[in-house]
């Protein structure tokens, strides 16, 4: 199961490529699951970046290399060559572009070029945003296909673990698998001095004064 | 016009109907190809590491880290805020995690050094500093978490610094017998409130003659 270049390891392991168009969100939604931040700057992704991301479920630990391509077309170096060996996908548009949802055809003829019949999620992000430009009515591409869709917003986690449960459930042939606590390891004791605990408690002070993100009061109960 | 219009109607109607009864169901509609399976997975045994913890707080948030490098905080993320005490060795820790995918954004221990001071622009936020364990290895964070009310961020407040006073108690005078910190522990697994402030020796003994009783009261 091991590809090339990947570090190996005891658990089952998939390569998930990770297409669209630039600023459709693909980064962001990827770096959500990774650190939990939202990254609103966007940096066009050069060529490709590959991320483990790891995942409990009621069947075991299991981890996907996600391979977030370039949505630039200057920007990207391989193009389908990062396809190569492709386990599942995910095609990315934003539903507050009409354009990134017509091309989603051609992305979807790429990558089926390299990899085929493995099962793919069409992701149409930022449902979050009030003036949407492609309806939830609109979005039928996946029914001729045989695609899998999830309407999604990295922004506000709507519906971001569903891609990852769906190829989950799609590549181990479980349609009850399902996620589960990741094991809390008992912390180790620690023992501050003074002098630490003083600083600690001066950086502290001052990040206190540094404003929390702006966000909607209503994501917590 | 008269029979055009109820032939026109009937389309959505039906496609609402659909829709709406999909969303009753609750079920996925799986539009995605037949694919074979490329893994055999068994079913495994589920352990949380939290089995011999009891819930001392079990509340919704949303958890930041600060990131030095760029001077702001950054989303760690959104979901359940435990705060948990050992059976056995009566430690108690903080444990957050992600809804949904269920991993785990913060787990360290509560030290008579921690903290807790309030977050300038919010009245529904704390901030802290913590040696944290989420990922398997201890790294230095500054958190700052976000409850729903002002209520639920006080009531986290009052009790991390209540545990950890009782730990600094506890570390300052450890000729202190041990009972008298487990005591003060053990009522705070009975009830997560406490009106009065235990800052005399006689209040410590009190709250220990209550524990007793509850205590006989129990085996009883």
């Amino acid at each position: 199961m091991a590809l090339p270049n990947q570090q190996t390891v005891d658990y089952p392991s998939f390569k998930l490529v990770i297409v669209g168009d630039g600023g459709t969100g693909k980064t962001t939604f990827v770096k959500r699951h990774l650190t939990g931040e939202f990254e609103k700057k966007y940096e066009p992704t050069i060529g490709v970046e590959v991320h483990p991301l790891d995942f409990f479920t009621n069947c075991g630990k299991i981890r996907f290399y996600c391979w977030d391509t370039a949505g630039q077309e200057k920007f990207g170096g391989l193009r389908d060559g990062y396809y190569i060996h492709g386990q599942c996908a995910i095609i990315m548009f934003d539903v507050t572009s009409r354009l990134t949802y017509k091309n989603v055809p051609t992305w979807h003829r790429d990558l089926c070029r390299v990899c085929e019949n493995i099962p793919i999620v069409l992701c149409g992000n930022k449902v979050d945003v009030k003036n949407r430009q492609v309806k939830a009515k609109q979005v039928t591409f996946h029914r001729k296909k045989n695609l899998q869709y999830y309407e999604v917003s990295a922004k506000s986690n709507y519906n971001f673990e569903k891609p990852f449960l769906y190829l989950a459930r799609k590549l181990a042939g479980d349609g009850n698998l399902h996620f589960v606590e990741t094991p809390a390891l008992a912390p180790p004791d620690v023992t501050i001095d003074l002098a630490a605990q003083q600083q600690h408690e001066a950086e502290l002070a001052a990040a206190a004064a540094q404003p929390l993100p702006d966000d909607d009061d209503d994501l917590i109960e | 016009m008269a029979d055009k219009e109820p032939v026109v109607d009937r389309p959505e109607d039906e496609e609402e109907a659909s829709a709406a009864a999909a969303a009753a169901g609750g079920e996925e509609e799986d539009t995605g190809a037949q694919v074979a399976p490329i893994v055999r997975l068994e079913e495994v045994a589920v352990t949380t590491g939290e089995e011999d913890e009891d819930v001392l707080l079990d509340m919704k948030a949303k958890l930041y880290r600060f990131d030095k490098e760029g001077n702001q905080w950054k989303e760690r993320g959104t979901g359940t805020v435990k705060l948990l005490k050992h059976k056995e060795n009566g430690k108690v820790r903080l444990v957050m995690r992600q809804a949904k995918t269920l991993k785990i954004c913060a787990n360290h221990l509560v030290a008579s050094t921690t903290k807790m001071q309030e977050h300038a622009g919010s009245d529904k936020s704390c901030v802290w500093h913590a040696a944290d364990f989420a990922d398997g290895e201890l790294k230095e964070e500054m958190f700052a978490i976000r409850f729903g009310s002002v209520e639920n961020c006080k009531k986290f407040k009052d009790l991390v610094e209540e545990i950890s006073e009782s730990l600094a108690k506890t570390e300052g005078k450890e000729t202190e017998e041990d009972s008298s910190a487990a005591g003060l522990l053990e009522k705070l697994s009975v009830t997560e409130k406490k009106s009065e402030e235990v800052a005399t020796k006689e209040e410590s003994t009190e709250a220990v003659k209550e524990t007793d009783t509850k205590s006989a009261a129990t085996s009883e």
